[in-house]
């Protein structure tokens, strides 16, 4: 559903993604992991077709990224989500549906359904600028859904979730996944990859490190430690410690 | 899992372009409807207010308007080619700056803004995004355009007993108008977000350079003009130097011949030039939604792809300097007027702006002697050089408005680290008024010495408008700040907004108020002192050395202490609001 084959991007000197290749197949649940300036958020805004890769090619659904065919298939939850804020979130809501010509009726019902799950009851009429972040995340992630993407894209999807609208989100994403729609997550919580994936892709530097199920990503490193050693093997090798030593991934201190 | 990575989705509902339009003009009305009704339903007062200041801004504008052409009406036909000439060079002028502020405005919005990162991964077409940005900047930057040219034209209108159709006619002509530089600045701006991604700064730079030698060029032409100031030759030499404003091709030249005509009852070729100015409101339209549909996504991309990464020269030098210079001012304080500096310095829409405002002043003072203001009485250089005082005063009141103003604002989700930071929340303030006066002191300072040399002023008089400029330029800052601080907008980042938003036109306000009791203070007895110097029939009704000595000295105490309390009084109350303010 998602794939990018040889995807190159660079700003001006700084090659930003380097010679990705990836392929996000439907109801796939794909983790993207990677420290900061890595070229995560590159990489997915060029599946949302808001950069043009320098070299390379990215394609949604079979269409090239950016076309008006790709951007009907997908969805986009970025980490700051933009609402209007004299719009109240029912009104957004509307919006969006709007925008992707849905029928009316149906599209009103799955408003409902939408308010429910994301238990917005109490403020979906109120003015987005009066919103918390929790309450701006949710209504984005209804947005998102309430036209049923056949790809679903989503940076950093807990920020300023409450634990229970993040228990809500989480079983969403997997709930999409199965039902068939292809969910790439970017994400620092290595406990939510380990959770949720079903694939982990680890990526620095612009270049994809190593991809596959936590147990295929052992085998690769011949590791049974946790992911976040797993991690910071494969991008750093060494964490700090609170007394100011360093210690190595098998756990020697230095 | 299934695997149709490379499949080709079969059956993709596209949103039609109909389906779009429908989306962006709902989408339209529920935002302005609910914007109105916030306004109405949070402070009536605040409405009013705005709405009170439009109303008597646009009387004043008519009635000066009005005066204005009744006395030119005088000596010349309104409807002659005079006039035809002076509305060419007025609707040019309106149509370069309706290009310039519509393309900064359409840029911003295409480009920088989070709502166009957001419609762009919609299945909106991209020439229907342009569409709803460009009629957004469109409003946005000619607003204040017909503030200003309707009570002009409805002045002229009632002048030449225009009849109703003229007043219909001008609504039209106008809306055309303002599509022509405003698709044009919109090509402008996607030209520059896909050619040079990475050298905004350097555009800038260049159009402000252009602004500032076209603006000479004309000047020059007024001050180079052969013959007596004023007289009907030198203005038949003027109008003949100017004769590019009246060429064919442009677009200022079919407004103000078709408005003419309009006023004088010419149907056929008011018509005509309205056809033209229509045909090309289209058309350029349409080449800019052209160039929208596919440069924008690419130019988008581009620009996001091109933030410059460079390292800041810290310039350590200067700053080391300013902390020994400034060493009486406690260091935190120090350190955040340097921080705004930095900011101001980084930030060339700021700086060109005022580079704009004080260079064109400055070119005028040293062109003072050409205008051979210098050779006139003693009562027409006191004169001048008040009126060149005023002028700087409602410059840098313009500069406090749209820059000191916002500044505390646009700390906004940082404005935790400032309520943080191991200092009296008071010294912040006291920081920005140090940072506003300091930049405001050095640049009108320059400016009124120059002024006053170049009209050959006595030392005295220097003296007195050197103290003038410092009282002003203290309590226009201390205006500017302290109201910044009672009204802020932590929720806008763009200045420009923040400025144009209640406190900012509350702050203007006060603004020319302070300048006006200022100035009229000092300026009262000056000006009747030396009238009397100049008409000795007068004599009886006018000060005596000793007299104007015991006014003036009377007059500067009435301006210290109007100068301590638009200084003071603000600041307090902005202290005040800034220590109960919870982050």
């Amino acid at each position: 559903m998602i794939e990018l084959c040889g995807v190159t991007k660079t700003f001006g000197p700084k090659t930003a993604v380097n010679q990705l290749n990836l392929n996000v197949r439907a109801g796939e649940l794909f983790a993207f992991l990677g420290p900061n300036g890595a070229g995560k958020t590159t990489t997915i805004k060029m599946v949302c077709g808001l950069l043009a890769p320098t070299s390379g090619i990215v394609r949604v659904g079979g269409f090239a990224a950016g076309s008006q065919q790709a951007r009907q298939l997908l969805a986009y939850v970025p980490d700051q989500p933009y609402l209007y804020e004299k719009l109240t979130g029912r009104e957004f809501l509307r919006f969006v549906v709007e925008m992707y010509g849905l029928n009316p009726r149906q599209a009103e019902a799955r408003l409902v359904e939408l308010v429910e799950t994301f238990e917005m009851r109490d403020f979906i009429d109120d003015l987005c600028e009066n919103y918390s972040q929790g309450m701006k995340q949710r209504v984005v992630f209804a947005s998102a859904l309430i036209h049923d993407p056949k790809v679903l894209i989503v940076d950093e999807p807990l920020v300023g979730l409450d634990p229970r609208s993040a228990r809500i989100v989480k079983d969403l994403f997997v709930a999409q996944a199965r039902a068939g729609v292809a969910v790439l997550m970017s994400t620092h919580l290595l406990s939510i990859a380990e959770e949720l994936a079903d694939t982990i892709g680890i990526v620095d530097h612009g270049r994809l490190l190593a991809r596959g199920t936590l147990a295929e990503l052992r085998e690769q490193l011949q590791s049974r430690a946790p992911l976040e050693d797993m991690f910071l093997q494969l991008t750093g090798g060494t964490r700090p410690l609170a007394n100011g030593r360093f210690m190595v991934p098998q756990g020697e201190s230095t | 899992m299934r695997d149709v990575a490379n499949e080709p989705e079969r059956s993709v509902h596209l949103t039609s372009a109909t389906e779009a339009a429908r989306a962006f003009r709902h989408h339209r009305i529920r935002l302005v409807r609910n914007t109105v009704r916030v306004l109405i339903s949070g402070s009536l007062l605040r409405m009013l207010m705005i709405l009170i200041c439009s109303a008597v801004f646009w009387i004043v504008l008519f009635g000066m308007f009005f005066e204005g052409f009744m006395f030119v009406g005088m000596y010349v036909d309104l409807k002659n080619a005079i006039i035809e000439h002076l509305f060419g060079m007025f609707f040019l002028s309106l149509l370069i700056m309706l290009f310039v502020s519509t393309g900064i405005i359409v840029y911003a919005g295409l480009f920088q803004s989070r709502e166009a990162a957001f419609l762009l991964t919609t299945p909106a077409a991209t020439d229907r995004i342009f569409a709803y940005k460009f009629a957004e900047a469109v409003a946005f930057s000619s607003w204040g355009f017909l503030l200003l040219v309707s009570p002009m034209m409805v002045a002229f209108g009632i002048t030449v007993s225009a009849t109703w159709s003229y007043y219909a006619s001008f609504f039209i002509f106008l809306l055309a108008f303002v599509m022509i530089p405003g698709s044009l600045g919109a090509v402008a701006a996607i030209g520059v977000a896909n050619y040079f991604p990475r050298r905004q700064k350097t555009v800038l730079i260049m159009g402000t350079s252009g602004i500032l030698l076209a603006t000479g060029f004309l000047i020059a032409q007024v001050v180079t003009t052969p013959g007596s100031a004023l007289s009907t030759d030198w203005l038949g030499g003027l109008l003949g130097r100017l004769s590019f404003s009246q060429h064919p091709l442009l677009p200022s030249r079919w407004m103000s011949a078709g408005l003419l005509a309009a006023a004088r009852n010419q149907w056929a070729d008011s018509l005509f030039y309205l056809m033209v100015l229509t045909g090309h409101a289209g058309l350029f339209y349409l080449v800019a939604a052209v160039f929208a549909r596919d440069l924008y996504r690419q130019g988008y991309s581009r620009v996001q792809g091109g933030r410059s990464s460079r390292r800041r020269s810290a310039l350590y030098g200067i700053d080391a300097a300013f902390h020994r210079v400034f060493f009486f001012i406690p260091r935190p304080v120090r350190l955040l007027i340097l921080k705004d500096l930095r900011t101001f310095r980084r930030d060339p829409a700021q700086w060109s702006q005022f580079l704009i405002f004080f260079g064109l002043l400055a070119f005028y003072f040293l062109n003072i002697r050409r205008l051979s203001y210098d050779v006139q009485s003693p009562y027409w250089r006191n004169l001048v050089s008040f009126l060149n005082l005023a002028v700087t005063a409602l410059i840098l009141s313009t500069f406090t408005s749209r820059f000191i103003f916002p500044l505390l604002s646009l700390e906004g989700r940082n404005f935790w680290v400032l309520g943080l930071l191991p200092l009296k929340r008071e010294a912040i303030l006291w920081g920005k008024f140090a940072f506003a006066s300091g930049i405001s002191l050095v640049a009108t300072e320059i400016l009124v010495v120059f002024s006053d040399l170049m009209l050959r002023m006595s030392t005295g008089m220097i003296a007195l408008h050197l103290g003038m400029v410092a009282v002003l330029c203290l309590g226009l800052s201390g205006i500017s700040v302290g109201l910044g601080a009672r009204f802020p907008n932590l929720k806008e980042t763009d200045p420009s907004k923040i400025a144009a938003g209640f406190g900012g036109t509350l702050n203007l306000l006060v603004s020319l108020v302070f300048i006006a009791a200022i100035v009229t203070a000092l300026a009262l007895p000056c000006h009747l002192y030396f009238a009397g110097q100049d008409a000795s029939e007068l004599r009886t009704f006018v000060l005596s050395e000793e007299r104007f000595r015991f006014w003036m000295a009377v007059a500067i105490g009435v301006s210290l202490v109007i100068g301590a309390i638009g200084t003071f009084l603000p600041l307090r109350i902005g202290i005040k609001a800034f220590q109960r303010m919870e982050f």
